[in-house]
């Protein structure tokens, strides 16, 4: 077994790495488009005109009732069809997991704008303070220290999840321990090494985390 | 008083919180220079009535005038602007915040400071950065200008070393401290306090209240929240007793501690005197 598992990485170790690059990718760019996609959200969610606020909760709730898998498959059938221009399956797969992780961003910048205490708020306002200024100097950096933890772990979440590209064979981890195994036929050790990536990188990122939020905590008390 | 310039006025000012109404058609005025302690039981209103000086909160019926001009009239303020930007607005500000925010409030709000119960100072800024936040942004005043100020208003009130610290690292009554700098660093004509001592331990009581009494000795026109009586006696030009939603009785401090009129004014004072 470890002795299939070591010919096996010496062999397609370079597709492995192809694939947890786009793994990698995908992972950070949705959570960084889902990022300003999902404070746009919350500001409407929180905002005084109804309308825009039902809608935005229809799409959380939506996002939030039905399976991810699903929303892929929505977002690979219809997306080529409706778009003028050719969209690969990579292209709509990103699209959908924007959409998902939109979502669940969304709420977590509200929970953290609405972590920050009101008076905050009413001294600003009693300042003078601008609503832009407001927001942008008082509000928000106290609730980023709320926001980024979390959105340390959509990207967790996100790594995870990509895997679900590989029912598309859009080119990721999983994908790749599918091509080795369909390839091989040697289904665990192939199957052991993408695991093992998953873990070592989810478990590092974890460990990151856990110091970079310690910090800023302690940074916080010491500044 | 008369013959001084109005610096506040209200007239019939009403304010509900759902069901209840907390202020019933508020009349009164402010003279620049004067000191004027509110008292009055525990959920009377005098904070929504502080409150409803900045518009911190909204009143639904009533006239608040800021140095003459209007500041808000409930019966007007209903037919809002449409324009673009307005609606840009409504679809992306909070809604507690846009418990109107508009030039002119915004312009009256920069000369009318407020110092809360629980400090509220930004824990994310610097004592100094706290004070300049609002000159440098909203009255362009250069940041080498602003601090200079600041470090003057710090040297002031003893907390000049502290310039670098972060508000986490200072005493409740520093805290509120550097609140009350914070207010005056944008030059108000007029400075609200809402109960600044109630949340700070006994020992910290005295430094807040001395700089407060330096404030107002110096002229500063100062509305203020209390429950510290002997404070109110001391300082105050005019004393207003709320009660039932109404300025029930004012007068004097003598008039008001010494020979209150009023069966309610005497029961209050004779529970906490
Ligand atoms: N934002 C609010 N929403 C609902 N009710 C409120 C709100 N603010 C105040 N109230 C109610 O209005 C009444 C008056 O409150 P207010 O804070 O003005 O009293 P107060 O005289 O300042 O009391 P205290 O001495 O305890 O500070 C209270 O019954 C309170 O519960
Ligand atoms: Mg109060």
């Amino acid at each position: 077994m470890l002795e299939d598992i070591g010919k096996l990485w010496a062999r397609y170790g370079p597709l492995y790495m192809e694939g947890l690059w786009g793994t990698l990718w995908m992972s950070l760019l949705t959570v960084l488009v889902a990022t300003v996609i999902g404070t746009a959200v919350a500001l409407i969610r929180n905002a005084r005109f109804r309308p825009t606020r039902f809608l935005m909760k229809c799409y959380i709730e939506v996002v939030r009732g039905t399976p991810i898998l699903l929303q892929l498959y929505f977002f690979w059938l219809f997306l080529p069809k409706i778009m003028p221009f050719e969209v690969s399956d990579t292209v709509s797969i990103v699209t959908a997991l924007i959409f998902n992780s939109g979502a669940y961003v969304a709420e977590v910048v509200r929970a953290g704008i609405q972590a920050v205490d009101h008076g905050q708020t009413e001294a600003g306002l009693s300042l003078g303070l601008g609503r832009w200024h407001l927001f942008s100097r008082i509000i928000y950096p106290q609730a980023l220290k709320n926001i980024l933890p979390a959105l340390g772990n959509e990207f967790i979440m996100m790594i995870k999840e990509t895997s679900l590209a590989s029912v598309f064979f859009v080119s990721e981890l999983t994908t790749s321990y599918k091509t080795v195994q369909s390839v091989t036929f040697k289904s665990i050790p192939s199957l052991t090494i993408a695991g093992v990536i998953y873990f070592a990188m989810t478990f590092l990122l974890t460990r990151l985390l856990g110091i970079l939020e310690r910090r800023m905590k302690s940074n916080e008390r010491k500044a | 008083m008369n013959g001084k310039r109005e610096i506040l006025r209200t007239k019939a000012l009403h304010k509900s919180f759902g069901k209840e109404e907390v202020l019933k058609g508020i009349d009164s005025a402010f003279f620049e220079g004067e000191t004027v302690a509110i008292i009055g039981a525990s959920g009377g209103g005098k904070s929504t009535f502080l409150r409803c000086l900045n518009l911190l909160e909204t009143p639904e019926a009533g006239e608040i005038y800021f140095e003459g001009e209007p500041l808000m009239c409930a019966k007007a303020d209903k037919a809002s602007s449409r324009s673009a930007k307005e609606m840009l607005r409504t679809l992306f500000l909070a809604r507690e915040t846009t418990a109107k925010n508009t030039g002119a409030v915004r312009t009256a709000r920069q000369r009318i400071g407020m110092v809360f119960q629980h400090f509220n100072v930004f824990p994310h800024l610097s004592v100094i950065d706290n004070i300049t936040l609002s000159p440098v942004l909203e009255k362009n005043i250069p940041k080498a200008e602003a601090e200079k100020k600041a470090e003057e208003l710090l040297e002031r009130v003893g907390l000049l070393e502290k310039k670098n610290e972060y508000p986490t690292r200072l005493s409740g009554g520093q805290k509120q401290r550097l609140a009350i700098v914070r207010a005056l660093a944008m030059e108000p004509d007029v400075m609200l306090f809402d109960e600044p001592t109630s949340a700070l331990d006994p020992e910290m009581v005295k430094e807040v209240l001395d700089v407060i009494r330096d404030l107002a000795r110096s002229g500063m026109t100062t509305l203020i929240v209390t429950h510290e009586i002997g404070f109110a006696r001391e300082v105050a030009d005019r004393v207003l007793f709320i009660a039932d939603g109404l300025i029930y009785e004012e007068g004097t401090p003598e008039e008001i501690f010494d020979r209150p009129q009023k069966e309610k004014t005497r029961q209050f004072l004779s529970k906490v005197l």
